[in-house]
């Protein structure tokens, strides 16, 4: 609507590797990703310490080197805020080929990163950096509820490859 | 449908208009008052509309006119061609009042059967102010998908639906998908015509104030059907989408909120008003909204001190606060002015400039009607503004009117020939006259209620009220 957006061109993010001193931006866009996760489906009900495991969590994975944690940086008018966040890490297949799966466990864009073409260059910036760690398959996991996701992975030649079904007990 | 009793608009209300905050304690005995009067009359009367004939019956051989062998002729023509329907039934003046209760006045979720007094009240209104032969019909649901359904299955009997006193945010959904499936009208007076006249009552306070409407900043206090349908009427008149912010129990609403995804999913139209606006730049309160703003539009609390004066205060000189909250307004209009605003409105009929919906969907209803009008789009509701702003000013604006009052009866039919003309230009209407002509049977049609509830009650075919010491009534 106005002409001051600081996304309305596409793709004017800045996508890299994550650091150590990125994490306190991070923790939040996860949080905010894992509660949209419980929106979809309660058996995905956030945990009293998700604050601290995320924190936890995005540390370790940012010193893994099979891990990928990538900051998505706004620019213009929010030059240097986090934006995004992406979390994936490359797994061993132990009885399929190809033998490396790059997972996607984590994209996050705030409300106003979202249709704009950014989380298609998101996507295929992770998909990019997974394969140079030695993935030939990529696979996103995200709730099986979560229709905006399906359709998001469908469009870009995603389809369902394998199914967790779960009760509480 | 006639009137079963004389359209009394008007009389109940107090014409004094007060300065001062009203006594909060005489003001509960007073509407309690007024309850216990209304559930007397409600059982007295027992319904307020009824259906009555409009064709003579002579004897029993005319109804092999009206109904079987001879209407067979007329189902064929309709058969043939289905928008005759308009032209040999009463289809062209017979809407659907459609709630499933679920946020009924200020009482909150209370069902569709609860619902039918206000349901039944609406219709004597839509009858006694625009002509319209209005039929409630509550519905035994909650669902949104439920009601569009039963909506869609309803349709062939009517020339429009008013949507009435259905929660917010489903109401979105269920105008969005009826107006997109309906080759009718379909209307949700709690966003439209509220946002409709809370439009023409700025209009006016813009043009009084010296302001144009592409360079003021607006606070709407309250995210519900009310101001999501006003803040997109504001975008569509030319406001400046980043100037404005929306402000709910959360403060002002902006993109990077932690609400926003439960948003998307759950209000997608509050979510696209975020992003669109941007908080009007701003991030915080309602305080913080306020600062140097022009505008403030509240539909939200009926609290009085919900906006604090001392907000008002740091508004831009000649500020204009609407409080459209009832009963209570969420400043009073007195207080609002010592903190300098200029211009102040509110829902209320015994303060000066009312807010009220009912200045608009009788009329609108009327214009779409009588252009046998596909649709109301936006144009028409705005077009509907307009008239009612322009009918305010013609009598001389000033800062205690900006809006005609409910007195002004031959307001309706300007704002009915001014929504016939514009569906006429879109090319939505099934009927094109000119403004003239629209004006001249919008005026017929209105005045029709108030002559036949004279006649019947002259007649005594229709009771006065039994409580009413001036009127000789007697209890059936």
């Amino acid at each position: 609507m106005s002409d001051s957006s600081p996304v309305d061109a596409a793709l004017k993010i800045h996508l890299r590797p994550a650091t150590a001193q990125d994490v306190g931006a991070l923790v939040p866009l996860l949080l905010r990703l894992k509660r949209l996760n419980e929106e979809f489906d309660p058996l995905l009900k956030v945990r009293e310490d998700a604050e601290a495991r995320a924190t936890e969590i995005l540390k370790q994975d940012i010193a893994e080197p099979s891990s990928l944690v990538l900051a998505v940086e706004g620019t213009g008018p929010e030059q240097g805020k986090i934006v995004g966040v992406v979390r994936a890490q490359v797994r061993e297949r132990n009885f399929y080929a190809p033998s490396q799966e790059g997972v996607i466990l984590d994209i996050y864009l705030l409300p106003l990163y979202r249709r704009h073409g950014i989380g298609e260059h998101v996507l295929s910036e992770t998909s990019r950096r997974l394969k140079e760690k030695g993935a030939g398959i990529v696979v996103a996991e995200f709730p099986a509820q979560n229709e905006i996701a399906t359709r998001f992975y469908a469009k870009r030649g995603f389809r369902p490859i394998t199914a967790h079904h779960a009760r509480l007990l | 449908m006639i009137l079963a009793t004389e359209p009394v608009v008007g009389s109940g209300r107090r014409s004094r208009k007060r300065a001062a905050p009203a006594d909060e304690e005489s003001e509960a005995e007073r509407t309690e008052a007024l309850g216990e009067r209304s559930v007397r009359l409600a059982r007295f009367y027992q319904g307020k509309i009824e259906t009555v004939p409009t064709v003579p019956v002579r004897g029993m051989s005319d109804f092999a006119l009206w109904y079987t062998p001879g209407i067979a002729a007329v189902c064929r023509e309709i058969s043939a061609t289905p928008d005759a329907a308009f032209e040999l039934t009463g289809r062209w003046n017979t809407i659907a009042i459609v709630t499933d209760g679920s946020r009924v006045l200020g009482l909150g979720n209370i069902g569709p059967d609860a619902a039918l007094p206000v349901m039944e009240g609406k219709a004597l209104l839509f009858k006694a102010l625009g002509g319209v032969n209005a039929i409630p019909i509550p519905i035994l649901t909650s669902s949104p998908e439920q009601i569009v359904e039963t909506v869609l299955r309803l349709a062939p009997a009517f020339a429009g639906i008013n949507l009435e006193d259905i929660a917010s945010p489903k109401c979105f959904q269920v105008l969005e998908e009826l107006q997109r499936r309906l080759p009718i009208p379909v209307w949700h007076d709690d966003q439209l015509g509220t946002a409709a006249s809370t439009v023409a009552g700025l209009v006016n306070a813009l043009e009084l104030t010296g302001r144009s409407i592409g360079s003021v900043r607006t606070v709407l206090l309250g995210a519900g059907a009310a101001n999501i349908a006003t803040a997109r009427l504001l975008v569509a008149l030319g406001h400046d989408a980043g100037r404005i912010s929306l402000v709910d129990q959360l403060g002002i609403l902006q993109p990077d909120r932690e609400d926003m995804d439960e948003l998307m999913l759950k209000n997608r139209w509050k979510y696209r008003l975020a992003l669109d606006t941007r908080g009007g730049g701003r991030t915080g309160d309602l305080a913080v909204a306020l600062d140097g703003a022009d505008v403030l539009l509240a539909a939200s609390t009926p609290v009085p001190g919900t906006v604090r004066p001392e907000w008002v205060r740091t508004m831009a000189k000649e500020a204009i606060v609407f409080a459209l909250a009832n009963p209570l307004p969420e400043i009073w209009p007195a207080d609002a002015k010592a903190a300098g605003a200029a211009i102040v409105a509110t829902g209320r009929s015994d303060f000066p400039n009312q807010v009220n919906n009912s200045l608009i969907f009788p009329a609108v209803f009327r214009g779409v009607l009588d252009a046998r009008a596909r649709s109301i789009p936006d144009a028409i509701v705005l077009a509907a503004a307009q008239e009612l702003a322009r009918r305010a000013a013609d009598r001389g604006l000033s800062a205690d009117h900006i809006l005609p009052t409910m007195d002004e009866r031959d307001v309706f039919p300007h704002v009915a020939a001014a929504v016939a003309e514009c569906a006429v230009s879109l090319g939505i209407a099934r009927r094109r006259h000119s403004r003239e002509e629209f004006l001249a049977r919008a005026r017929e049609l209105m005045a029709r209620p108030v002559e036949l509830a004279e006649a019947l009650a002259k007649a005594g075919l229709t009771h006065p009220m039994p409580d009413d010491p001036g009127s000789g009534g007697t209890a059936r």
